[in-house]
């Protein structure tokens, strides 16, 4: 067979094979900048027992930051699996899970807490600066954060159904066995 | 009343499709004529029914039958009557009825123009016709029907979006499609061709004025969408390299190449395999830039809603397009030998194997910056947009080249040239282009890439006036008339080569405005309170306060700005910002001062705490774009006017 066909056939067949994946992907979908990038430190206030919370005293161990709000109604969706995931993880001694009340009356925050239970701490955020630091741009968003203090992954929206058991099985598990994430999906 | 006309036209025109198709093939299998006879008129009969579609949902949109979602999401009451009329067009479901109705318009007088012509290519002719109409036709009663009935019939449409009702939008779709449907014509004639085994020059003579005809309206298409951005987005330009626009260049530019390459088929009987090729590859890229829009696969500024069923439909039927075409061409392509081999590189042959390389150079580029994007996240997941910096930089040396080429050209003769031949011909525009281009210089101009692209087209601008001349002086000779009537009466003989010397005219014009108007173009940003201004060139503009304005739809506001120049007014501009009643998002109306030389383009941005946010651009030679589009029309239709036989004897 002469070049010229070779060349129609692998163009037509790589053109279709290229839109078949295309029309899989989401165009729209932009990741994080933020992903592979030294975590913004700060210093904040536990919600109930005012004790300081520094991110820089955390070193050393995988740190999971979740953003939440009381009137934001995925956060509810997702409250239970977090719980589950702190009975999952929390025995182990280089497992940090934080809970940030994102732009929250702190009394409203308290109260879902108390109606929905809590088993690890939540930080105050009042002027809304670790918010931003991590940009933050709606509730919930979950961050990983690794030993060196990098942030890991990112996850936007509620950890419910696939989405926990990525946080879960693909995040939390292999960073913990000291294992290299592959990707954050 | 209309939903139920209108669903039972495309139900019935998808059946008399397929019934069409079977009849056509069947009429290749068995050579009845019978059968030819029926897909005739299943095609006939598939333009009424399409053309009786489109009444109804004109009449739905005129009568504001929220009964229809189509209707209900395109318009509202308050959208004036014009943009009322063409709001059929504004979304994905009319879109492809107004397709598939043009194509069965041109398969129709297709049909009809050459059914005594062409009797042996017909049967292939409507059975590609009617594949394809079935191919639209699914898509449309499947899974994007315009007569969809809404679930609940609302008191008032969502409206049309803000930034389609202009003029230039009213108009782009239409002679977008009518350019890309236009094709489907020689492809089908080319594919009959490659079928019976009999790629001669009889498919190209047929298809000249269609192949033509095609390009000249997805030019004016692809112009008015310019003219649309520049005039309604309000962000100073009309072109952004974004892969929507790009979707309807790559066919422009294979379209073009085909559109040379053919003549050399004409005259010499050579790039037989090429041209077929070329054809294929334009209808394709045609159903291409379909997809790229409709599917939404890459992300775009043209926030079109994607629809993922769609892509996959579109994709599939382009799979089968591409795989029948290009499958038949490797399978059959031997037996398309040229039987003529070129003999000099210097000469017209050659010229038009250079203008079909680069044309076919230029779309690679603008067709891997499309899809680099794509093919990044394909690979490696990651995001990348590719913009106008790498197109300047690998489409700008190739366009140049091609410009170049524009001017050389024409000047050789077929088969061989003689060196003393072509120095006699190229020294007096050689010598312009020196002259033109030291006047340039003298007058401001010293950045090397716009000289260059100057000095080119001077040149090109002095072959093209000797061509005229020597045309006009052979036939005062020959009859003793006048100069100005001998030129006419050259252009008249011929108006093929004449046709298309104007339309190389008008694309000098449109290099021009393009180099003008992206070299020297000035960008100012300001904050104005009333009674500040600002130097734009060696215009000043001043902020004289603020004013309502209302209009059918909308409301908003107009800052009303002097331009001063020497202390003097030269016009006082107003633009606006918009907000429609039915859309929150605020639009912008530029103010544009335009003459031959520049355009003064004010717009109006949000006010802040201090002030207004004014955006000036002083863009040089804009005119030149839209003027030189005309005179490219006005070039096609002079060699569209050309009859056949005229070209047999010359051939």
């Amino acid at each position: 067979m002469k070049g010229w066909k070779i060349a129609i056939i692998v163009v037509v067949v790589a053109v279709i094979a290229l839109f078949w994946r295309g029309l899989h992907m989401d165009p729209r979908f932009i990741p994080t900048v933020l992903e592979g990038k030294p975590a913004m430190t700060f210093a904040a206030q536990e919600i109930n027992s005012g004790r300081i919370w520094k991110l820089e005293e955390l070193r050393g161990k995988v740190v999971v930051l979740n953003f939440w709000a009381s009137w934001c109604r995925e956060c509810r969706a997702e409250h239970e699996n977090l719980l589950q995931v702190q009975e999952r993880f929390g025995s182990n001694k280089d497992f940090v899970m934080l809970g940030v009340v994102y732009q929250d009356q702190d009394e409203d925050a308290r109260r879902f807490l108390k109606e929905w239970g809590s088993n690890y701490p939540h930080l105050l955020d009042p002027k809304g600066e670790v918010g931003i630091g991590y940009g933050v741009s709606g509730v919930p968003e979950t961050f990983l954060i690794d030993r060196n203090g990098i942030i890991s992954c990112k996850h936007v929206g509620p950890l419910v159904g696939s989405e926990l058991e990525k946080v879960m099985e693909r995040w939390i598990k292999p960073m913990l066995a000291g294992k290299e994430l592959k990707s954050c999906a | 009343m209309t939903h139920v006309l209108g669903q039972f036209s495309i139900m019935l025109a998808l059946a008399l499709a397929a019934a069409g198709s079977l009849a056509a093939v069947t009429s290749i299998v068995t050579a009845q004529p019978a059968w030819v006879r029926s897909a005739r008129n299943a095609i006939y009969l598939v333009f009424v029914l399409l053309t009786m579609a489109m009444g109804a949902l004109e009449y739905a949109f005129l009568s504001h039958d929220y009964g229809l979602k189509y209707v209900a999401d395109n318009s509202n009451n308050t959208l004036p009557g014009f943009y009322l009329a063409t709001a059929l067009w504004g979304g994905h479901e009319g879109s492809f009825l107004l397709w598939a109705w043009l194509l069965a318009l041109y398969s129709a007088v297709a049909a009809r123009l050459h059914w005594r012509t062409h009797p042996q290519a017909m049967p292939y002719l409507l059975a590609i016709s009617s594949a394809l109409l079935l191919g639209f036709l699914c898509l449309i009663v499947f899974l994007a029907d315009p007569f969809e009935a809404a679930k609940i019939r609302a008191a008032d449409g969502a409206g049309l979006n803000p930034l389609l009702q202009d003029p230039g939008m009213v108009f782009h779709p239409p002679f977008l499609y009518m350019g890309y449907v236009g094709f489907s014509i020689p492809f089908a004639f080319a594919m009959a061709a490659l079928l019976r085994g009999k790629v001669n020059e009889e498919w190209i003579r047929a298809t000249r004025r269609w192949t033509l005809f095609a390009w000249l309206m997805l030019t004016f298409g692809i112009v008015l969408g310019g003219y649309w951005a520049y005039y309604e987005l309000g962000w100073g330009g009309y072109w952004a390299w974004d892969p929507v626009e790009n979707a309807s260049f790559m066919p422009w530019l294979v379209g073009t190449a085909f559109l040379h390459s053919v003549m050399v088929q004409e005259t010499r009987r050579m790039f037989k395999i090429w041209n077929v090729f070329l054809i294929i590859a334009t209808f394709s890229l045609t159903l291409l830039g379909a997809f790229l829009v409709r599917s939404g696969v890459v992300s775009s500024v043209h926030s079109f809603a994607s629809d993922p069923g769609r892509g996959v439909f579109i994709l599939s039927f382009m799979t089968i397009v591409l795989v029948f075409s290009f499958g038949t061409l490797v399978l059959r392509g031997d037996r398309l030998k040229s039987e003529v081999e070129i003999d000099s590189m210097v000469s017209r042959e050659s010229a038009f194997l250079f203008n079909n390389l680069f044309f076919l150079v230029a779309m690679a580029t603008v067709f891997v910056g499309t899809l680099y994007p794509l093919m990044l996240e394909a690979f490696t997941g990651s995001k990348v947009t590719v913009g106008a910096p790498y197109y300047n930089a690998v489409f700008l040396p190739i366009m140049l080249a091609m410009v170049v080429l524009m001017g050389i050209g024409p000047l050789l003769p077929w088969r061989k040239a003689s060196p003393e031949v072509l120095a006699r011909n190229t020294l007096l525009p050689a010598a312009l282009a020196v002259l033109g281009t030291l006047a340039t210089i003298a007058a401001g101009v010293h950045e090397i890439y716009p000289l260059f692209g100057l000095a080119v087209v001077y040149f090109v601008f002095g072959t093209i006036l000797r061509d005229f001349h020597t045309g006009a002086r052979g036939s005062q000779r020959r009859e003793g008339l006048s100069y100005f009537s001998a030129l006419l009466n050259a252009i008249t003989r011929n108006k093929r080569r004449y046709g298309g010397l104007i339309v190389h005219f008008g694309v000098l014009m449109m290099i021009v405005g393009l180099i003008g108007s992206s070299v020297f173009r000035i960008e100012k940003d300001v904050v104005l309170k009333p009674g500040d201004s600002f130097a734009l060139g060696s215009y000043e503009v001043q902020l004289k306060g603020v004013t309502e304005v209302s209009g059918p739809n909308y409301s908003g506001m107009a800052a009303i700005l002097d331009v001063l120049q020497a202390g003097k007014q030269v016009v006082e501009l107003r633009p606006e910002k918009r907000n429609y009643t039915t859309s929150s998002m605020p639009t912008t109306e530029a103010a544009i001062n335009e003459n031959w030389l520049r355009d003064i383009y004010l717009v109006l941005d949000k006010p802040t705490g201090d002030g207004l946010i004014i955006k000036g651009y002083l863009n040089p030679l804009v005119k030149w774009i839209w003027s030189g589009v005309m005179v490219i029309g006005l070039g096609t239709a002079l060699s569209l006017w050309q009859r056949r036989r005229l070209m047999k004897e010359q051939a």
